[in-house]
């Protein structure tokens, strides 16, 4: 082919985009979007749209019959696929396709190919990193759930879900596929302005290709960063959803889920059924104590009323022998002392005829001198 | 209290040293026997004063400890 001079060429129609064409082979690419407005036309070649998931922007693509044919891969609207190719004008309409020459799932090798990248990506932000994670709080009571109601999710969330008096909002969203994105971004929003204490984020089991939401980027920075502890019930593959492992906790089912929260409930109850054990004991231990203390004081009360009998009886006794040796008692009675040489006279023995005697009476004393002694 | 409460001891010995003065006379002196009996009495009586003032002080204490049984 010659040189020529492109600026001053004045290039039929035909001609310049059989040009372009020489250029555009050589932008072979793979390019990643989801498949729109497709269909198949009578010689049985694809036509689809590429969408950027981004930003919208559209490619159109053209798969021949045969290139379909190898590639394996049954085209579907709303798939996301990887297609490898070239674009070019077709001169007919001056439209350019972009033309496959292969497309494969942008799952599995592509899937987990991006996966990682955005998974390295969000752990050197310090996104996953277990600093960062809230403990789930104790005795939660307002709980909200974001999950889809088709399916057993909801029915084994609640069923499993203690009745501790949780208050339960559930907001059902999509969680399958990449269109649940927006969903879930919904759904996370709205929670954001409500007062819940913890936010539950449930899908059922399914491929890894259902599970592209919750590898989503904008998605697992909101859980992240959301004011309130994320619990992730996503389900574990090999590789953990980004939205899983973005969340505070993150388990592999809804039963699972729905046991985390009653926890602490549960636990609670377990502990106080102990300390009803334990005040039960204590309080039988306190009532042997008062009885103890019981007998005690009746032993010491009897023993200090024994105590008293006895000081009494001693007073008692004490008084009658001083009235019985009273001498003024005995004076008074007719009794007498009398006295010889200052001696008490007790026997005929003490007097001597012609002696004093002196005989103390009750109210004096009378003198005498002894005439006689019987004896 | 307890300094009372050994006061009424103390006039418990007192009375026995009496007793015991009189149990072991052999001489009669009236007018010290005299003395002794009225010590005698006085002392009974201020114990008899201070036994009663022990009896109540210890229904008191009875009462109270009833009153507190009841609480448990």
């Amino acid at each position: 082919m010659e040189e020529v001079d492109v600026a001053e060429k004045v290039f039929a129609i035909s001609e310049f985009i059989t040009l372009l064409n020489i250029g555009l082979k050589r932008s072979r690419a793979k390019v990643i979007g989801e498949v729109c407005e497709m269909k198949t036309g009578p010689s049985g070649h694809i036509y689809f749209s590429l969408k950027d998931e981004k930003d919208g922007s559209v490619l159109s693509c053209i798969i021949w019959k045969s290139s379909y044919y190898v590639c394996g891969v049954r085209l579907a609207e709303g798939m996301k696929i990887i297609a490898q190719g070239s674009p070019q004008i077709y001169a007919p309409t001056g439209r350019l396709s972009f033309i496959a020459q292969t497309i494969q799932l942008a799952g599995e090798g592509e899937l987990k190919k991006e996966y990682e990248r955005l998974r390295k990506k969000l752990e050197m932000e310090g996104v996953f990193s277990l600093e960062r994670k809230r403990p789930l709080p104790q005795y939660i009571e307002r709980i909200g759930v974001i999950t889809s109601m088709k399916g057993a999710v909801i029915a084994d969330f609640s069923n499993n879900l203690k009745r501790f008096g949780f208050k339960v909002q559930i907001i059902d969203s999509r969680v399958e596929g990449q269109s649940a994105v927006q969903d879930l971004l919904t759904s996370l929003n709205t929670f954001k302005k409500k007062d819940i204490d913890a936010l539950v984020i449930m899908r059922g089991g399914g491929s890894l290709e259902s599970m592209m939401a919750f590898n989503n980027e904008i998605l697992t920075r909101e859980i992240a960063g959301f004011p309130v502890p994320v619990v992730a019930g996503i389900g574990h593959h090999k590789d953990q959803p980004l939205a899983a492992m973005a969340a505070d906790i993150s388990v592999s089912t809804p039963t699972a889920a729905a046991m985390l929260v009653s926890d602490s409930w549960q636990r609670a109850v377990l502990l106080l059924e102990r300390y009803e054990q334990i005040t039960v004991r204590r309080f039988e231990d306190i009532m042997e104590i008062k009885s103890n203390m019981q007998e005690f004081l009746r032993k010491s009360f009897s023993g200090f009323e024994a105590l008293l009998l006895k000081v009494k009886q001693n007073l008692k006794q004490t008084e009658e022998l001083m009235n019985a040796n009273n001498p003024e008692r005995q004076l008074r009675l007719g009794y007498s002392i009398s006295l010889c040489g200052g001696k008490v006279v007790k026997s005929v023995q003490d007097a001597k005829i012609g002696s004093d005697l002196d005989i103390k009476v009750s109210d004096g004393t009378i003198y005498t001198k002894i005439n006689k002694i019987n004896g | 209290m307890a300094k009372e409460k050994q006061n009424l001891n103390k006039s418990l010995k007192e009375l026995g040293e009496i007793t015991s003065w009189f149990d072991n006379q052999k001489e009669v002196d009236v007018e010290e026997g005299l003395k002794k009996v009225k010590e005698a009495v006085r002392i009974i009586k201020e114990s008899k004063e201070r036994l009663k003032e022990v009896e109540n002080e210890f229904e008191e204490i009875k009462k109270e400890i009833d009153l507190e049984g009841n609480d448990y």
